[in-house]
């Protein structure tokens, strides 16, 4: 419980910082709102095959960015060094650095989807599916965020290594293709993909249907790769820690 | 030792448990239970050990054998070139690296073995003011605060007593990022004392300061050891180290050269004690150490000789005795103690031939 408290601190210190400021916000709403707009304009059905997609995305890009960026400034600046130096377990930095970035992500796609749903009448068959989604998702992808920033030690660096895969996972993970419509070599692919989950699992939160045999599928999915990350990134600090 | 009347009379006695044992036994077990007190007694005393301390980066070793005690309550200066090991030790002592060998104990844990327990009871301060540019001061105080698990309470009180303390009162509102060099220092050392630590690393703390700040942040170092802290400090400025250090370690090439309080060290190291004459009339180097042997060396400086005596009585002898000769009168003597610069150089100057004699 004291190191859950120190979690907290860390995350609302991060929002405070970095997180709560408009321009952020903003960026973080814009984007993918132009976006999904752009599609809306030329087709406004087709829109609703995309938005599940480029909420996810948002989720992805919205979260590896913000969780990657914060610590590699926080190493430049010197200010990571003092969690180290705390009383402070791994555990306790990553679940700290990681809530914040993932609120950010929820926060900015919880808004994304509630103005779509306004403005565009977005369906919403399951809520607590959509959440779930974002939940997950938003963990996920900001500990891959935390993940490749201990392993660089320039912003640009950092976005270079995300950029490396995050720009194939669009392709491969039914952003612009659902995923029950991409040709069948492809689906192995798409399915190693944490982006392909959380899409399906917004999806399913969307229209109530889902291109697996159950929305279980990519609920456990998701979480086996949230297990897979959350080893990754605590042997990842580990070993920068001492390094 | 034992009293008297603590000794039982008979050669076999019953203990508690109804067993016997001998005189021998006894005498065994009071000493052991003696020794368990002075190693507990010991302990507190102590607030670092660290023995055999070794960390290679690959084939270099940045730490070699490194052992030292730092007593409770004082102010320990560990003190060496670039590149000695300096950065090296304090990062395995806080925790933030691993070492290849050795032992460190921390308040009697050992930070690797215990690393959150350990760094509960420390603060450092690195060498660069690295708090949170974009917090005001006071959060900046209360966030380090949080992380250390103060109450909110205990918090508030903490910070408004630091800014008080530190002189920061007035830029409690004021983001960190705007704050000049010297109070950023100021605040940095602020918050590594949130929690009130047993032991305070510092690492070049006045660097960078203006003469002002750097004496107001000594004056602090002061204070803080008066409160009952111990400070482990790392710094170029061997001024400063001589003003503030009880104790002092002097590290080279990742092995310690010296050890021992400033004064002993200057006096063994620091070498030959200068003395600047002033003549009626010129004299030149060379005809002093014609004469007088226990002058080492002799240099102009500001129209007076300085000279380096080994023997100070014999050296002022001397002198007098060569002014009589040649009728001259000395208008002005002074007498300087070797500086712990003095001795640090000497000590960089052996290991310099020694690390010439190593080498093929």
């Amino acid at each position: 419980m004291i190191q859950l408290a120190r979690a907290l601190a860390i995350s609302r210190k991060d929002v405070e910082s970095y997180y709560g400021k408009p321009p952020l916000v903003t960026w973080g709403l814009l984007f993918p709102a132009v976006l999904i707009l752009a599609v809306y304009i030329k087709d406004r059905a087709g829109y609703l095959d995309v938005a599940p997609g480029i909420i996810a995305m948002t989720l992805l890009f919205g979260n590896t960015s913000m969780a990657a960026i914060v610590i590699t400034f926080e190493k430049r600046s010197g200010t990571f060094e003092r969690l180290l130096l705390s009383p402070l377990g791994m555990g306790t930095i990553i679940l700290g650095k990681a809530l914040s970035a993932a609120a950010y992500g929820i926060a900015t796609s919880i808004v994304l989807a509630v103005g779509l749903k306004a403005c565009m009448g977005l369906p919403m068959a399951r809520p607590d599916v959509f959440i779930a989604g974002l939940l997950i998702g938003s963990c996920v992808f900001s500990l891959l965020g935390l993940i490749a920033s201990v392993m660089v030690k320039e912003v640009f660096e950092a976005m270079t290594l995300m950029n490396f895969f995050r720009f194939p996972l669009l392709f491969l993970s039914g952003v612009f293709v659902p995923f029950a419509q991409m040709p069948g070599w492809l689906k192995p692919v798409a399915w190693l993909s944490p982006l392909t989950h959380a899409g399906e699992m917004i999806r399913f939160g969307i229209f109530g249907e889902t291109a697996f045999a159950s929305p279980w599928v990519p609920v456990a999915a998701s979480l086996i790769m949230f297990a897979a990350v959350c080893v990754l990134s605590g042997l990842s600090f580990q070993r920068y820690a001492r390094r | 030792m034992l009293r008297k009347d603590e000794m039982p009379e008979a050669e076999g006695v019953e203990g508690r448990a109804g067993t016997m044992f001998s005189r021998a036994d006894y005498e065994m077990s009071r000493r052991r239970e003696g020794a368990s007190v002075r190693q507990n007694e010991s302990e507190t005393q102590v607030a670092v050990r660290v023995a055999g301390l070794s960390k290679a980066y690959g084939d270099l070793r940045a730490l070699d054998g490194v052992s030292f005690e730092v007593p409770m309550r004082r102010v320990f200066a560990y003190l060496g070139p670039n590149g000695a090991g300096k950065t090296t030790t304090i990062n395995i002592l806080c925790g933030l690296l691993e070492r290849d060998g050795g032992e460190v104990s921390i308040l009697g844990r050992d930070v690797a073995a215990d690393p959150v327990l350990v760094k509960s009871r420390i603060g450092v301060v690195t060498e660069n003011s690295n708090l949170y540019p974009e917090l005001h001061c006071r959060r900046n105080l209360e966030y380090t605060g949080e992380l250390y698990g103060l109450s909110a309470d205990r918090r508030r009180s903490r910070a408004e007593s630091l800014l008080n303390d530190f002189g920061l009162m007035d830029k409690a509102g004021a983001p960190f990022g705007t704050l000049s060099r010297g109070m950023k220092r100021r605040l940095t050392i602020a918050a590594a004392l949130m929690h009130e630590p047993e032991i305070l690393f510092l690492d070049e703390p006045t660097t960078g300061l203006d003469v002002p700040s750097a004496r107001s942040l000594r004056d602090l170092i002061r204070r803080i050891v008066g409160g009952g802290a111990t400070v482990f400090l790392t710094t170029h400025n061997l001024f400063e180290a001589e003003e503030l250090a009880d104790e002092i370690v002097v590290l080279i090439g990742g092995r310690i050269v010296e050890r021992g309080k400033v004064s002993d060290i200057k006096r063994r190291i620091g070498g030959a004690r200068c003395l600047t004459v002033s003549f009626s009339q010129s004299v030149s180097g060379g005809d002093v150490l014609g004469v007088c042997p226990a002058i080492r060396n002799a240099e102009l400086q500001d129209g007076a000789l300085k000279f380096e005596a080994s023997d100070l009585h014999d050296a002022i002898a001397q002198l007098v005795a060569f002014c009589n000769k040649e009728n001259i009168r000395m208008n002005d003597i002074g007498i300087r103690e070797p500086s712990l610069e003095d001795a640090f150089v000497s000590l960089l100057a052996g290991a310099g031939k020694s690390d010439g004699k190593d080498r093929p």
